[in-house]
């Protein structure tokens, strides 16, 4: 059962980018974010989207795995983007009570398209870019080491990033286990009888106990089991642990974070100096 | 008659991704109603893909499932019927339980096929009995009780719907060997009693030789054999091959005609070779007497 449910997201591979320290890919992201968020011309826009179609090309993953990965998140992107064309006002009218008589009360500007679009756009290319960089090319243990080493300055002023990672990737390692264990127990319920798609909300809501219930006994369990398992190993937190795998910058990473610059320089200047249409 | 026949049943989990891996090849096997059927096979073999196949958790990717007569999938909205014909005891079922008494949690599966308070409450109690459940446990929490009681619980909550065939995947699993002599006698009282057609699932060669009527032998997404447990458990080699092996007391047999003892060849569990030690001896004796 377990090879249904695959390990994270990760996606296998030695590209460029699998290859690239999770650092870099941390440096990467923080700063791709802010220039999606920053980026008012067109043309900058269209940088980003060649910038992530080129990360895919370079990664190797699969444009179905891509999108599929989207797939849970097609409402919040329609919905968002439809509320989108009635927010904006621009010149060009469309849409409104005299143009098309008893077609609601609704007023549709062409801007307000243009937004839209871009602005799914947007969440579209920005879900590709951090799932592309964090989980299809990065192991959830890897992120969790690049983030406790690029949070470590923090130590200085007593916050406990180690215990922070190791949280985080203690969660991590147990999403699959528990993918596994809902569908089994889901599995024991359905064969006595349960019914988890149909009647109202009330009752959809109560069929659901005879799921929740076993999965917090097992998780209870199960961690009482791994924090047993961790005392017998002598854990003890963070202070003189040495690592199996140390993260090392490369070459790579030197280039890595070079273009990664220049791409923020590129988005800014085009924002500048560009003369495409405004967002 | 056979009461489940599988046609061509294919099945692969994680369908074009990087780890497809193939569960059940071309599987076209037959069970025969009213006995006990076991199914054995070594690990990752496709013993439990076959077992969710029975009620409908799992689809086929192709081939056909007839239980009872009917195609299983010709209306997939009408598959929970079947769960209601199949009933299903999944691994260490102890881990499904979460009703607040033992009562309740026996009376889950009765009350989604919609039963009269009446019949739950006979049914309840009816279910107990067979597994061992007292009448003053039934008021009790089912996370108080130990580990074998809360299988028997588990095993009482799918047998309180009345299945017409009833499968339980390694319902021994991780018992003591008085949790396991009364788990399984149990179901075999239960099937004497009640005709139910029972499948067990179990890596227990001992436990096959005992209790079951007809054994599969599952090898590589593949059924590789389906008899009476006497023909399967004579083809020592085909088991040894699959990863499997004969009972314990089986190569004690072979090791005794080895050296010329005329024992039987069909000695598959303690009971069978006992009489035919005791046959030998008489007969020694017999001859000892001649002289």
């Amino acid at each position: 059962m377990a090879m249904d449910v695959s390990l994270g997201q990760y996606y296998e591979g030695k590209s460029f980018i699998h290859k690239l320290d999770p650092r870099t890919k941390l440096f990467f992201v923080l700063i791709f974010l802010v220039a999606t968020f920053v980026a008012s011309d067109v043309y900058a826009f269209a940088l980003l989207v060649g910038v992530v179609s080129l990360a895919i090309i370079i990664s190797r993953v699969p444009l179905r795995v891509v999108f599929k990965g989207l797939k849970p998140l097609t409402f919040i992107i329609i919905f968002t983007a439809i509320l989108n064309i009635f927010w904006a006002k621009g010149e060009t009218l469309l849409v409104n009570q005299e143009l098309i008589p008893n077609f609601l009360t609704i007023t549709i500007y062409k801007e307000g398209l243009i937004n839209a679009g871009i602005f799914a756009l947007r969440i579209i290319v920005l879900l590709i870019g951090t799932s592309l960089f964090f989980s299809y090319t990065t192991t959830p243990m890897e992120l969790t080491d690049g983030i406790e080493s690029a949070l470590s300055p923090l130590k200085k002023i007593k916050v406990p990033v180690h215990e922070f990672a190791m949280m985080m990737t203690i969660a991590l390692r147990f999403i699959p286990t528990l993918v596994d264990e809902t569908s089994k127990i889901m599995n024991a319920q359905k064969a006595r009888g349960a019914d988890f798609s149909s009647g109202g909300l009330i009752k959809r809501a109560k069929a659901l106990i005879p799921i929740i219930i076993p999965l917090f006994i097992s998780s209870f369990r199960r961690a009482d089991e791994l924090a047993t398992a961790m005392e017998c190993r002598c854990y003890r937190g963070g202070v003189g642990r040495t690592r199996m795998k140390v993260l090392k910058f490369g070459v790579r990473d030197l280039i890595g974070f070079l273009l990664t610059g220049m791409l923020l320089a590129g988005v800014i200047l085009i924002n500048i100096y560009g003369n495409g249409y405004k967002i | 008659m056979s009461i489940i026949e599988l046609k061509n049943v294919t099945f692969s989990y994680g369908k074009k991704t990087p780890y497809e891996m193939k569960a059940l090849d071309d599987v076209n096997l037959c069970i025969e109603e009213n006995l006990i059927t076991g199914l054995i096979g070594h690990t990752g073999s496709g013993k439990s893909t076959l077992v969710q196949m029975l009620n409908g958790l799992l689809r086929p990717d192709s081939g056909t499932i007839i239980i009872d007569n009917e195609d299983i999938w010709e209306k997939p909205k009408k598959i929970g019927d079947v769960r209601f014909k199949v009933g299903i005891v999944m691994q260490y079922p102890e881990y499904q339980l979460f009703a607040e008494t033992v009562r309740d949690d026996i009376a889950y599966g009765p009350k989604n096929m919609k039963l009269s308070e009446e019949e739950i409450d006979h049914r309840v109690r009816q279910s107990a009995e067979f597994c061992g459940i007292s009448e003053d446990a039934l008021d009790k929490s089912p996370f108080d009780l130990s580990g074998g009681q809360k299988r028997r619980v588990a095993l009482a909550g799918v047998m309180a719907m009345n299945p017409k065939i009833l499968v339980l995947d390694e319902p021994a699993a991780g018992l003591d060997p008085k949790g396991r002599r009364e788990i399984l006698g149990g179901i075999k009282r239960y099937r004497e009693e009640s005709g139910t057609t029972v499948i067990i699932v179990s890596h227990s060669m001992e436990d096959m030789a005992m209790y079951c009527d007809r054994v599969i032998v599952m090898s590589n997404a593949q059924a590789i054999a389906n008899g009476t447990t006497k023909e399967v458990f004579s083809k020592k080699k085909l088991l040894l091959d699959a990863g499997l092996d004969v009972p314990e007391i089986t190569h004690v047999a072979s090791a005794l005609r080895d050296i010329g003892v005329e024992i039987d060849n069909d000695v598959y569990t303690v009971d069978t070779a006992f009489e035919a030690i005791k046959r030998l001896h008489s007969s020694l004796n017999e001859e000892g007497s001649d002289e």
